[in-house]
């Protein structure tokens, strides 16, 4: 079950290699950092105080692993394709680039991102804020590749099938999506923001589902297999499972009263707020909202525990399942402590509720984002 | 050996290459090079030796889980192939259950990122 040192040198030199070309690009961001959750394998969040831009730098995007990742040998990487299609395929890289280029723009947010908000407690990464990014995914269409490969009408759900063999016993990371979701929106990227997909964000290929929860979102692809029915196993049956109702907190579900997770859930963050305030004094608040719908229809703040609320300002640029930046000026009207906090209401009509549906594996936190502000005459 | 000369000369070259190594604070740790320590106590070695070959201590030392919790953990781990004897288990969970309690509190440690 020991990984050796070795491993986790060549996962960080992995790590390491494809920013060469990506620092180009970086955005200065003095002094700021990512918050280690877990050393090996590797987690890391965001700081909320970063995630002000609309697309995400590469280097401080949140990680998620698993485990210490087998990362394919890129010379000798290829994509299966078999299943239920007519003509089965071994793709390389540049195979894909032949193909019509895609790109989509939008959220990449771990299930189980503020699982540590959530009481009672739950086991595993406890995230807070930062387990999410916005960033452009550049690729080929999965209906492109599967297109040539012919899929047969009796393929309903797509298996997906990364590099990463857990260590000892631990169930293989593998998953399944429904056909019709991932042939309408989704992509195999192999760029990011503009630049070579970093190794620990999946390279060379990364399955990009946009709107839907990053379990789905399988790195260091190597095979993909429609198939009629869905994939069995840990991480569809057991893990990444949320309940059909909502229940107590406190209370788990059977596997079989719930359903895998998939489309994000309403939310929005304050990213920009000051700790002190003067009363009568204007103050420029900010932070980014989005959802499992495609876009985010307007976000509101309220310094009154949600008694009332005033609409923010929503940024101009958006893209489908992206986030949408947003910014509200805020005048304190009197001394003592305020508690501002923000609530979106995406394009299909969610608003984002005032507590997270506590679940037993801490997934889709998106109760309101109070932020404390220290209010003086 | 040849990959690994290459790989070790692609971050030299990505490291020297780096336009905005200044932008990161270089007295901060590079991401997973530093974890947190164990506290000293009755089972720590246990722990040590059936959990770090795979998670480092940070994933340990941010629970917040009660005993039964721990002991469901625990036992998901020796399925998964944590080596760990039968007759040493009371003694691991108890190790985990008193230091990462539900009233625990744990800070990420701050790093930058690799190459930077």
């Amino acid at each position: 079950m020991a990984f050796d040192s070795i491993d986790r040198r060549r996962f960080l030199l992995l790590a390491a290699a494809p920013l060469l070309a990506a620092q180009k690009a970086a955005t200065p961001h003095a002094r700021e950092s990512m918050l280690q959750m877990n050393g090996y394998a590797v987690n890391a969040e965001t700081p909320l105080a970063v995630l002000t831009d609309y697309m995400t730098p590469n280097e401080l995007f949140f990680v998620r692993s698993h485990w210490i990742p087998r990362t394919p040998d890129p010379k000798k990487w290829s994509l299966t394709i078999d299943g239920e299609v007519e003509r089965p395929a071994q793709l390389t890289l540049s195979d894909l680039k032949k193909l019509p280029r895609a790109e989509a723009t939008c959220v990449l947010q771990c299930a189980g991102n503020g699982r540590g908000l959530y009481a009672p407690t739950v086991p595993g990464v406890q995230w807070r804020y930062g387990a999410v990014g916005n960033a452009r995914w550049g690729g080929v269409r999965v209906r492109d590749v599967l297109d040539r490969a012919g899929v047969k009408a009796s393929a309903k759900h797509l298996h997906v099938f990364g590099s990463d063999d857990p260590p000892g016993k631990v169930p293989p990371f593998q998953r399944s999506i429904e056909m019709e979701k991932v042939l309408a929106d989704g992509i195999l990227a192999f760029s990011m923001n503009g630049e070579p997909l970093p190794v620990v964000h999946g390279a060379p290929l990364r399955l990009i589902v946009p709107g839907w929860a990053g379990d789905h979102w399988m790195k260091w692809l190597v095979r993909l297999s429609p198939q009629a029915e869905s994939q069995k196993g840990f991480y569809m049956e057991t893990a990444y499972r949320y309940p059909l109702t909502v229940g107590a907190p406190g209370v788990a579900f059977k596997p079989e009263e719930m359903s895998p997770v998939t489309e994000l859930f309403v939310k929005s963050n304050i990213t920009t707020a000051p700790k002190k305030a003067k009363a009568g004094h204007a103050y420029e608040i900010r932070g980014f909202a989005f959802s499992g719908a495609p876009d985010i229809a307007k976000v509101e703040m309220s310094d009154d525990d949600g008694a009332t609320w005033t609409d923010a300002t929503l940024d101009a640029r958006h893209d489908p399942y992206a986030w949408r930046l947003w910014s509200h000026r805020w005048t304190p009207s009197r001394a003592g402590k305020a508690r501002i906090c923000a609530r979106a209401t995406d394009s299909i009509g969610h608003v984002q509720p005032r507590e997270a549906a506590w679940n037993q594996s801490g997934y889709l936190h998106n109760s309101w984002h109070f932020v404390d502000v220290e209010v003086t005459a | 050996m040849k990959r690994g000369i290459v790989l070790v000369l692609a971050l030299v070259l990505s490291v020297g290459a780096a336009p905005k190594k200044h932008a990161y604070d270089q007295t901060l740790p590079v991401l997973g090079t530093k974890f947190h320590s164990l506290p000293a106590g009755t089972g720590r070695q246990l722990v040590e030796a059936s959990c770090l070959p795979c998670h480092s201590p940070d994933i340990l030392v941010q629970q917040r889980l009660t005993e039964k919790q721990w002991t469901a953990t625990v036992d998901k781990m020796i399925r998964w192939g944590a080596v760990l004897k039968e007759t040493d288990k009371p003694a691991t969970i108890a190790y985990l259950s008193k230091n990462f309690g539900v009233t625990n509190n744990f800070t990420p440690t701050k790093t930058r990122p690799v190459g930077y």
